[in-house]
């Protein structure tokens, strides 16, 4: 491999709509089980879109024990929390901590890094002055007066973008190298691509990183129905009848390690994280250049980081979030680097729908999964292929990888395009 | 291990409260004037604190104010492009078409991209009288939907904004940590440069956070001074009678570029980005580590990134916030890492005269380190007339001082616990 340090997956998290494990997610994607429904956080009935994969019937109890952070933290914070716990559990790390001596554990947490990517700002956050707005009826010098008496004090620090990467810190007393990536769709992948750059720098031993998001909010659903990108009825990734996306929300978290590190600790090692390429197409906040020229510099970036050839990739995980631009352009990017020897390809929000930053992190999680599993599953909404993106190997039917590594591939606004590369048999 | 990739600052571009390019700002801030003053652009009389450090009389600059990208541009953004243009005409160099996939972009973006006019036209057609939110407002006929403003508020909307006008296609980041924000995107264009992922860097950050949200959230902290009647002696860094900080605005921009292409191409280096330390207190949300701990490790980091020692530092340009916890954690931290130094080390807050740039603050602070190299001077760090026995550094009192500055250290500490620190070496220190 071209890294000089090998980097270790030892945990995995995730929450979504389709379930609050990577187990249930999983399950629910095999079978074919879309989360996307009618919305209930609002009343939507009479909204154009009304659909979401919102995660459902959860207590924030279920999701922070802890209750006093429950009005220190947002629903975002509260998912990536979430899934960071459940990665650093099952990574047995804070076993291995405790095993260790007064002098080590200092050592242990300044090595330990922490990166996030966050949705960084909402919408819904800023309704808690409109209150105040209003009781000054529209009057500054008013409001001036009016906002502290209706508005939490603790406002500011509870919608910070990097509350996870706080919180992580303080939870599990991790204090080494950190970075909270708010570049929207990209912010969770590239959270993780500079999780492993620091262990591959020797900045930090291990790392744990993590994608969260809640972009799913009246303010955003009618933006982006504004701007044309919304699904009326479902997420047809790469179908000729796709119509636009559908919001999801949750978070996906890995914790990284030097592979030596984690086979010395015994560890299981869930996987290893090869590459990572990253490039902007510089086309401005919203265009895509429509022949997919960031998404093939982008694998191939990938691929030389990983060091390896086109033909060793066994799965890709494509963006698929449904648009008719993205999906088109992402077809043509793809076969570019692959030509005709394209290994089966999945999509994922079909099932979980797009949860912005947090999606390529949970789009990662999920492809271990299935080269675990050795199942690339079908789009179960995918009816016709769209002749534009044919003869791409896309399947309403489960596909079989054709190796032990994938290729993740996450678009975002502002041009951005990661491509990650994982692979399961060490 | 083989020798880390040198890299050079070889451009500077800066909007700030005290001067709408890098060369005025300086000019300022060696001079010790204060950029703070009664907050203008909207009325606060009503608010507990009336003042701020605001960006004045600002234009775009001709290259910019035609740009049909301008239309999408926040406040923020305005500045962010206004001082990326400057740095890259500093520089002398901008990205071409067979290298622009070698550019790369790095920044620390500020967390507030909704106005409050944009709020205002929620409230009135989405909120009913007790301001509650009343959804179907936004698919209301009536409702104002205006998809420009819609994308000028992504969270990203500042880097596609920025590398779409200077024409970058590489690596693209864009980082949040509060006030560490600035610093740490430097740090990461330093990597992604060691990295071999790019060749140059437009690295940065830009902040907007005076206005009626922004200056309320600070109020209800308690973190903002409410000197009133004294604005420019409001921001007081390390000095005893210190009640809290300034809230100002801007942006800052540096080109970095592999220092021996620079040096081939002869272009003008200010210094060398040497090294970058990045922690997390882990301590609480709203306290700084009175002991310095969490700084102390990315102060030592970074001097050990950039193969420095704190024989080598001269001079610190501290976060110095103003704020009674901040400012003793940092000193605590500094007596810790500079030692027997501590005393000779120039240290100075320059938000004593800019006020605090918040995601911006660490790339505009980045910016001020080299200049202060370039020129031999640690600038003032202004207002500082009761020592503080809990902040015994040696403080640049009174006025600047002309010295040599073999290494400048900055550091920026964030809400939420990130701690970044940046080395910076002065070119004749330098050994190729």
């Amino acid at each position: 491999m071209g890294s000089p340090t090998n980097i270790a997956i030892t945990g995995v998290g995730a929450v979504c709509g389709a379930g609050l494990s990577v187990d249930e997610i999983w399950n629910a994607i095999v079978n074919g089980k879309s989360a996307i429904a009618p919305i209930e956080q609002w009343d939507a009935s009479r909204w154009p879109v009304n659909i979401s994969a919102e995660v459902r019937n959860v207590e924030n109890r279920t999701l922070v024990e802890d209750r006093k952070l429950h009005k220190m933290i947002s629903r975002t914070d509260m998912f990536g929390l979430f899934a960071a716990n459940q990665a650093v559990q099952q990574s047995g790390l804070l076993t291995y901590h405790e095993t260790l001596d007064t002098a080590a554990k200092p050592k242990f947490n300044d090595r330990t890094g922490v990166f996030a990517g966050s949705g960084g700002g909402n919408y819904r956050s800023n309704y808690d002055y409109l209150p105040a707005m209003s009781a000054g009826d529209g009057d500054l010098k008013k409001f001036g007066g009016e906002f502290s008496s209706s508005v939490n004090p603790m406002w500011l620090l509870k919608n910070l973008p990097n509350n996870v990467l706080c919180h992580v810190g303080i939870r599990y007393g991790f204090k080494g190298t950190n970075a909270c990536v708010t570049n929207q769709c990209v912010g969770g992948v590239l959270a993780i691509a500079e999780a492993a750059a620091a262990l591959r720098n020797d900045e930090a031993d291990r790392a744990s990183a993590t994608g969260h998001d809640t972009p799913f909010e009246p303010e955003t659903v009618s933006g982006y129905h504004q701007l044309g990108l919304l699904s009326r009825d479902t997420l047809r990734p790469f179908d000729r009848d796709r119509s636009g996306t559908v919001f999801g929300e949750g978070a996906a978290s890995v914790v990284l390690e030097k592979i030596e590190d984690a086979k010395a600790r015994g560890a299981k090692i869930l996987g290893e994280f090869l590459g990572c390429g990253c490039v902007t197409e510089g086309a401005g906040i919203l265009d895509l250049r429509p022949d997919g020229d960031g998404v093939s510099r982008a694998i191939e970036l990938a691929l030389t980081d990983a060091g390896i050839s086109a033909a060793d990739v066994g799965l890709i995980v494509a963006h698929g979030n449904g648009t008719r631009a993205s999906d088109a352009s992402e077809a043509l990017g793809i076969r570019r680097v692959f030509g005709a020897n394209v290994p089966p390809v999945t999509a994922f929000k079909w099932a979980v729908g797009h949860l912005i930053a947090a999606s390529g992190a949970l789009d990662l999680v999920l492809a271990l999964r299935a080269l675990r599993e050795k199942i690339a599953p079908g789009i179960a909404t995918l009816k016709v292929i769209d002749p534009e993106v044919s003869p791409l190997p896309v399947s309403a039917k489960a596909q079989t990888p054709r190796s032990d590594i994938a290729l993740v591939i996450c678009r975002g606004f502002g041009g951005m395009n990661v491509a990650l590369i994982v692979q399961t048999g060490v | 291990m083989k020798p880390k990739r040198r890299i050079a600052i070889t451009g500077l571009g800066m909007v700030t409260p005290v001067g709408n390019d890098a060369r005025t700002t300086w000019a300022n801030l060696r001079a010790g004037k204060s950029g703070a003053g009664a907050i203008r652009y909207f009325d606060a009389s009503g608010f507990p604190v009336r003042i701020g450090a605001e960006v004045k009389n600002f234009e775009l600059p001709a290259a910019l104010a035609n740009s049909k990208h301008t239309k999408f541009a926040s406040r923020s953004h305005r500045f962010a492009l206004a001082a990326a243009e400057e740095a890259l005409s500093d520089a002398g160099i901008r990205p071409q078409s067979d290298n622009a996939h070698r550019w790369g972009f790095s920044v620390g973006a500020g967390m507030m991209a909704v106005s409050y006019d944009e709020l205002k036209i929620t409230r009135e057609f989405c909120a009913n009288s007790d301001g509650e939110l009343q959804p179907d407002g936004f698919i209301d006929p009536r409702y104002p939907a205006d998809p420009v403003s819609f994308c000028r508020t992504q969270t990203n909307a500042g880097l596609g904004l920025l590398t779409q006008q200077f024409g970058i296609r590489g690596y693209a980041t864009a980082v949040h940590t509060a006030c560490a924000s600035g610093g740490q995107a430097l740090g990461t264009a330093l990597k992604v440069m060691r990295r071999g992922l790019a060749d140059y860097v437009l690295a940065g950050g830009f902040d907007s956070m005076l206005n009626p949200i922004g200056l309320s959230s600070f109020c209800l902290l308690g973190a903002l001074s409410s000197d009133n009647d004294t604005p420019e002696k409001a921001s007081r860094p390390f000095d005893a009678t210190r009640n809290g900080f300034v809230l100002g605005e801007g942006a800052g921009f540096l080109v970095l570029e592999d220092w021996h292409a620079a040096q081939k191409r002869g272009a003008k280096i200010y210094c060398e980005l040497a090294g970058d330390g990045n922690s997390l207190s882990s301590y609480r949300i709203t306290d700084s580590p009175p002991d310095g701990d969490g700084p102390i490790q990315a102060i030592q980091q970074a001097l050990a990134d950039a193969g420095a020692t704190s024989e080598e530092v001269d001079y610190v340009n501290a976060h110095g916030t103003s704020t009674q916890m901040n400012d003793r954690s940092e000193c605590a931290a500094l007596r810790a890492v500079l030692g027997g130094n501590v005393e000779r080390v120039a240290v100075s807050s320059t938000k004593s005269c800019m006020g605090h740039l918040i995601a911006a603050a660490g790339a505009v602070e980045a910016g001020v380190c080299a200049l202060a190299i370039r020129d031999g001077v640690a600038p003032v760090s202004a207002n500082h007339e009761n020592p503080d026995p809990d902040c015994n550094v040696g403080i640049v009192r009174g006025e600047s001082k002309p010295m040599k500055i073999r290494v400048a250290l900055s550091n920026s500490l964030g809400f939420g616990g990130s701690n970044s620190s940046l080395v910076f070496r002065n070119p004749s220190e330098v050994k190729v």
